[in-house]
């Protein structure tokens, strides 16, 4: 079917909503509480639209598309309500880009930035509310919460850990943990969903935050998860080739295993990658010290090792124990190995990572 | 923690809604009301694993309504309205009063914790004002010398009885019709007076014929938006296998309104008469009263008054020998103006923080737990009974074309009789004053459809007439029919900052125009009436007044925009002479 948005003729699909079809085509709406993981919630009133044939502004989010629809998302009154939305919402709180983490990766920039707008017309003062920053991986800045919901859906409805809500009402409605818990000390898991979604700097990683280095700095690398046997795709978020943070993949996401979330480990358990800890040659003992190896040197050590094991003990005296994070064709070839070659099925997984 | 009495009290509320959620709002008054007038952190983890919901999700429901109380009060908790009405009647002077004779200030507790001082928003005595409501009990039409004795009986530890005299006239005899009579709540007086008559006549017609009656009289909604209450019927989702709800909207909350009380308070049983019927019409299986928090005082009534309908016959299994079953829950609200609107109240019924739903889908096809929902107001229902008993056309020879019927007025603020006035929609305002005494002083101003429409001066009050069609042709609205009258002494800018103060209150949060627009403006007015104000502010007023209609999730963002827009062009110079 076609619609037409701003004079454009536009396809679409039925059960897509305007919103969807408009940004298929690259036409900008702006949508702050709509996410494609979370869904309509008619809260930010961002993406209103007028439609020929219909009275008053339509959320374009919600309003699903009809063969002929004529659209119009460039009206006096369109662009007078979303202008509103941008000062109302840079009115509250204490929206300072300069130094907010998610500079350059924030939707409610780009919207005051469509829109041309630097600074609100009017100001509501409020005293400024400390962060949180109890929690392990995820610090709530309150203060730079526009009340979109995503991360109250994605957590009570996504990901279902029920921690995060809304709470008390009117301007002083907020999203709390539990029963108002500082994150560090609620039933939170660290998932980091709510991070994922948030459209502003409300939600951020605290190990990026602390080691300065922003979204728009870095490079994400698409890859799979290195722990369990789900295969979570990954955005690996690199800086100068080494580690900065990861988020999960976003692209396709209903069509991904993990559609689109992460758990505690894929989301901050990768920062080992560039540990100085981290083994980067083989080592053999050599007088009971531990000495940097070639391939050649350490295999023939092992291969000695073992042979003569077997050959004292028999081989069910040799066991083999491999490990989640190497591709099933690796686990597939060390147990062929300890069952043909050395006659054992002394042979075990770590999937417990 | 939580006795193991009150856990069963809280299975037994939670059996007789569809889904236990509906059993959380319930579980927080009884554990406020029985476990020291507060719900602490231990009981609200309690409560959350006996209904089986999140405690975040449990907190944020708390939070939202605020009747809940986190923390202890004093032995009495004395709330005093100072909103409109109430303000025109005095009631910054008793909140005054009520400061020095406790010596503390409004939101503290005297120091022998006895006594708790509170301001609050509506308490639906528009009438009766001011009130002051201690615990669950109202305090009506209170002067300085009837507060001192209030508060010399409470030192006693006595909740005193205080009587009030109250006006009100009919004109119709239709829903004011035993508004004098003694013991009307009683089923007794009820029956003798013609009462259940018109749902023995429903009974032996079918539903459709009940449909076709109400559709016929074309009563339009008296909750206030107006819409034929029997095309509404006609938009229920047919054939979904999925029960029907009907439910009661009696959470009156809307400030200068205080009409479906009377029904309630005075004549219990014809609302259930109407509520049965209107069950019966659209074959629902489970009726519902959510009504204001508030009035739990009332809500005893009601239950009472089903109880022995009920006993008699007319409410249960098998209703008049017709086989229709049908019983009614009576669920109070905690605080919260925006659950009347009616997906807000079915959000808040459901257990859930009362935040309106995005529309379509409209109730009458997913409403209260998914299923098709009527949701009709007090006195829309309380019309039924003389519909079907007398016929449409009966209710048509009140009032005029598209505006026909009986309807109660509220009529507050400056005039010499305050109460409520049943007359035929059609009736010119001018014969509404005369019934309330006429205005004291000089007539300046009048809202004439509760405070979400926009005011009339007095040059366009002339020759108004009190129909949903006059109201709209001169500017304004019916709404609720609750007039609140102002004469000269009246400031607008104080009373377009105690209105914005009121929804900036109210508002749920959920939306950024209503909940930030609410806010702003309320911060611009306040400055203005300070005298920190300057005329670009005034400017700025009226530019989000602007902005904000036809943007918000519901229609409380029209509810605040349209008035206080109304109250600054039409009173501007007023404004202008508090600004630099």
């Amino acid at each position: 079917m076609h619609l037409t948005i701003d004079g454009r003729v536009v396809e679409a699909v039925p059960g897509q909503t305007v919103l969807e079809a408009a940004r298929a085509a690259g036409i900008y709406i702006p949508a702050l509480c709509y996410h494609p993981k979370t869904g309509k919630a008619g809260r930010c009133r961002a993406c209103v639209v007028e439609v020929e044939g219909l009275r008053g502004l339509k959320e374009s989010c919600a309003l699903l598309v009809k063969d002929g629809m004529v659209v119009r998302t460039d009206t006096p009154k369109v662009l007078q309500t979303r202008r509103m939305i941008v000062e109302l919402l840079l009115s509250e709180g204490h929206h300072n880009c300069i130094s907010c983490q998610s500079n350059a990766d924030c939707e409610l920039q780009e919207m005051a930035y469509h829109l041309g707008i630097e600074r609100p017309s009017y100001l509501v003062e409020s005293l400024p509310t400390p962060k949180d920053m109890s929690s392990g991986g995820i610090v709530r800045d309150s203060d730079k919460c526009i009340q979109c919901g995503r991360c109250v859906v994605a957590c009570q409805h996504g990901v279902v850990n029920q921690v995060l809500s809304f709470a008390y009402r009117g301007s002083h409605a907020q999203v709390v943990c539990d029963d108002d818990q500082p994150m560090g000390e609620s039933t939170c898991v660290q998932c980091g969903e709510c991070v994922q979604v948030c459209p502003v700097g409300a939600l951020v990683l605290k190990q990026p935050l602390e080691n300065k280095i922003r979204p728009h700095e870095t490079t994400a690398t698409k890859v799979t998860c290195p722990y369990c046997g789900v295969g979570c795709q990954i955005d690996l978020h690199t800086k100068d080739n080494r580690y900065a943070f990861a988020m999960a993949h976003e692209g396709q996401w209903d069509r991904q295993p993990n559609k689109g979330m992460l758990c505690v480990k894929g989301r901050f358990g990768l920062d080992y990658i560039d540990s100085p800890d981290r083994l980067r040659s083989p080592l053999v003992r050599k007088k009971g010290k531990l000495e940097k190896a070639s391939w050649d040197e350490a295999l023939d050590v092992v291969a000695k090792g073992l042979k003569a094991i077997q050959e004292k003990h028999g081989p069910d005296a040799v066991g083999f124990f491999t490990s989640a994070k190497v591709s099933n064709e690796e686990n597939y070839a060390l147990q062929r190995f300890g069952r043909a070659l050395i006659g054992t099925n002394n042979i075990d997984h770590c999937a417990r990572l | 923690m939580i006795t193991k009495l009150i856990e069963k009290k809280i299975e037994k509320i939670a059996a007789r809604y569809p889904d236990r959620r509906s059993a959380l709002l319930p579980a927080f008054h009884l554990v406020q009301r029985e476990s020291g007038g507060f719900v602490g952190h231990d009981h609200l983890i309690a409560i959350a694993k006996i209904i089986g919901v999140p405690v975040s999700e449990a907190y944020g429901v708390q939070t939202y309504y605020t009747m809940f109380r986190r923390e202890p009060v004093g032995k009495y908790h004395l709330q005093v309205d100072t909103n409109i009405p109430a303000m025109l009647a005095g009631a910054e002077e008793i909140v005054t009063h009520l400061e020095q004779a406790l010596g503390i200030q409004v939101g503290q507790t005297t120091p022998d914790k006895k006594f708790t001082l509170s301001t609050v928003e509506c308490l639906a005595s528009c009438g009766t004002c001011p009130v002051i409501q201690v615990n669950d009990r109202y305090y009506e039409s209170m002067t300085k010398e009837r507060t001192d004795a209030l508060l010399a009986s409470l030192r006693r530890d006595k909740m005193p009885d205080m009587p009030v005299e109250t006006h009100f006239h009919t004109e119709c005899n239709v829903l004011l019709a035993r508004r004098g009579l003694p013991n009307a709540t009683d089923i007794d007086v009820y029956l003798e007076t013609g009462g259940f008559q018109g749902l023995e006549r429903a009974l032996q017609m079918s539903p459709a014929e009940v449909i076709a009656e109400v559709k016929a009289s074309n009563i339009r909604g008296r909750g206030g938006a107006g819409f034929p209450a029997g095309v509404k019927w006609g938009f229920l989702a047919k054939d979904t296998g999925k029960p029907i709800y009907l439910v009661c909207n009696a959470d009156e909350g809307e400030p200068g309104t205080f009409k479906d009380r009377q029904i309630m308070q005075y004549d219990p049983h014809l609302l259930i008469e109407g509520i049965v019927i209107s069950g019966y019409a659209i074959e629902a299986s489970l009726g519902f009263i959510y009504i204001r928090g508030e009035f739990a005082w009332i809500a005893n009534i009601l239950e009472r008054a089903l109880e022995q309908a009920r006993n008699k016959g007319f409410l249960g299994k098998n209703i008049l020998g017709s086989g229709f079953d049908f019983d009614i829950v009576v669920h109070l609200g905690a605080g919260a103006y925006v659950c009347g609107e009616e997906t807000a109240l079915i959000e808040s019924l459901e257990g859930k923080r009362g935040n309106p739903r995005l529309k379509p889908p409209f109730p009458a096809v997913i409403g209260l737990y998914g299923s098709p929902t009527i949701v009709n107001n007090v006195e829309t229902l309380a019309s039924i009974p003389f519909i079907v008993e007398r016929g449409a056309k009966a209710f048509m020879e009140f009032g005029e074309a598209n505006n026909f019927g009986p309807k109660i007025f509220g009529i507050s603020g400056h005039v010499n009789r305050p109460g409520v006035y049943e007359y035929p929609l059609g009736t010119p305002l001018a014969t509404l004053l005369d019934a309330a005494g006429g205005v004291v002083g000089q007539l300046k101003a009048v809202i004439v459809g509760g405070l979400s429409v926009p005011i009339l001066t007095a040059q366009e009050a002339e020759g108004l007439v009190m129909s949903y069609d006059d109201c709209l042709k001169k500017g304004t609205m019916l709404g609720s029919g609750g007039i609140m009258v102002l004469n000269e002494t009246a400031s607008i800018p104080k009373v377009a900052l105690r209105a914005i103060r009121f929804y900036a209150h109210e508002s749920c949060g959920q939306c950024t125009p209503c909940r930030q627009g609410s806010r702003t403006i309320s911060e611009l007015l306040a400055g203005i009436v300070a005298g920190r104000g300057t005329r670009k502010d005034i400017d700025l007023v009226l530019k989000l007044c602007d902005s904000i209609k036809g943007t918000t999730l519901c229609p409380t963002g029209e509810a605040f925009a349209v008035p206080i827009e109304a109250m600054v062009t039409k009173f501007r110079s007023e404004f202008e002479s508090l600004v630099s």
